[in-house]
């Protein structure tokens, strides 16, 4: 589903990722783990080219990120919830869940309408399909953030640290609403720092550090049986 | 001296009528700035090298040069390469517009420069066009910001307008101008003509602090 081939980044002196290789496959779960600056936020940009690789190759769903018009159909296809929701505050949840299926899907007003509605109860927001996200809660915007991209009906969902910006009482609300997508087969890769999601619901752990994939593996061998001293380190500090 | 209180009651109709004008170039040549601003801000935004380059020097020669000139420029030099007279109204409103444009250019790049690029991103990743989030996510926001220096702008092209006096174009000055010719009354009609201009603009930035503050209030909406 997402092939990554020695990707390098650099933001002109810093080298933020040395390197990288991974794939993700259909239905897969990855969560990317690590300490901040080691680059997996710039990793997860780079998969739907809101961050362009300094060098290396990403194809997504058999098209490689190689020109403008290849990049716009890629994210069609991959949604993206980001850590401070970036929801549009001229326009109500109803107007920011039906905008791109009405622009690029070129879909009818009443249909967006009728899917954003059957979305807004999945996220369990459908009395809020009328309010502006400023009156709604930090994860009530990060759940209105996730119906929006799934309006798009994507193939992958990608997750900058969906909950790092929210007050602790409403983490598990958003954490309750991928576990529901991840059950129903959604290709996901998140970036995250709970690790009592990630051990549940990752079929994949990916542990990240300076610019480079340290260790990968099941949630239960990185956890329990972490290889590399670095892994057990940074494992030791947030367990 | 006798200061002449009949004088300013018998040209105060005139001079409104002057001030009707002056207001109307204002309010269209700060119309057709903020159309030309728009998209010389975008263009400034823009990857293109060349568009950028060629929007900055617009801007820098505008904003380089005094609004006189320019009236001069378009009035007589313009017509040398065209051929044919331009009429003063033409030629004021042109260049008060295109003044204007690159004035407003400036407050537009600022505007849009405000929004969190969080938005773009938004836009982008759900499959927009950088045009599409530029129109239905970036600019809608930029503009409720805006709102306040194009009021300042506003004000600035009543009172800079003055300047088509020069070229014979009747607005509140050259009224002025052509009932001292008159009367000789320079005092009493520079002095009405100053109050009215004072009026004028005082009422206009009542008007944008009124504007500021709802939006301040209705920021999100």
């Amino acid at each position: 589903m997402i092939s990554i081939k020695n990707i390098h980044k650099k933001f002109g002196n810093l080298h933020v990722l040395k390197g990288i290789n991974a794939s993700v496959q259909e239905k897969e779960v990855v969560v990317v783990i690590g300490p901040s600056g080691s680059g997996k936020s710039t990793l997860l940009r780079c998969i739907n080219y809101l961050e362009e690789p300094t060098e290396g190759e990403i194809i997504v769903d058999g098209i490689p990120l190689t020109n403008q018009s290849n990049i716009n159909k890629v994210r069609e296809e991959v949604g993206m919830v980001f850590q401070r929701f970036n929801l549009f505050p001229h326009m109500s949840v109803m107007e920011n869940i039906t905008l791109a299926p009405i622009q690029v899907r070129k879909m009818a007003k009443a249909d967006a309408e009728k899917i954003a509605l059957d979305l807004l109860v999945k996220v369990g927001l459908e009395d809020k399909a009328r309010a502006y996200p400023e009156q709604l809660s930090g994860g009530q915007q990060q759940r209105v953030a996730i119906a929006r991209a799934l309006a798009m009906r994507p193939k992958i969902m990608l997750f900058d640290e969906p909950t790092s910006a929210l007050d602790p009482e409403m983490v598990n609300e958003v954490l309750e609403v991928m576990k529901t997508l991840a059950r129903e087969g959604m290709t996901m890769v998140v970036v995250t720092h709970e690790m009592g999601f990630a051990r549940e619901v990752g079929d994949r752990v990916i542990f990240m550090d300076e610019g480079k994939i340290v260790e990968e593996g099941t949630p239960e061998a990185i956890f329990s049986h972490a290889h590399e001293e670095r892994t057990k380190s940074f494992l030791s500090k947030i367990l | 001296m006798n200061f002449d209180f009949d004088l300013i009651v018998r040209s105060f109709p005139l001079l409104l009528m002057g001030a009707g004008v002056t207001i109307q170039i204002s309010a269209l040549s700060v119309s057709f700035g903020l159309l030309i601003g728009m998209f010389v801000a975008i263009a400034r935004l823009s990857k293109l090298w060349p568009v950028k380059f060629l929007a900055g020097i617009y801007v820098d020669f505008i904003r380089g040069t005094p609004l006189l000139v320019q009236i001069f420029i378009i009035y007589f030099a313009l017509p040398m390469i065209l051929g044919t007279r331009i009429d003063p109204f033409i030629a004021a409103i042109t260049a008060c517009s295109i003044n204007s444009g690159a004035y407003v250019a400036e407050i537009f790049r600022a505007g849009i420069q405000s929004i969190d690029k969080g938005q773009m991103e938004a836009g982008r990743s759900l499959g927009m066009t950088w045009a599409q989030t530029m129109r239905y996510i970036i600019l809608p926001q930029a503009f409720k910001r805006i709102i306040p220096p194009l009021g300042n702008e506003f004000i600035a092209m009543l009172k800079d307008s003055s300047l088509v006096s020069v070229i014979g174009f009747e607005e509140l000055t050259r009224r002025g101008q052509l009932i001292i010719a008159r009367t000789y009354g320079s005092f009493e009609i520079w002095l009405t003509v100053a109050f009215i201009y004072l009026i004028m603009t005082l009422t206009i930035s009542r008007l944008v602090d009124f504007l500021e503050r709802r939006y301040k209030i209705d920021d999100k909406h």
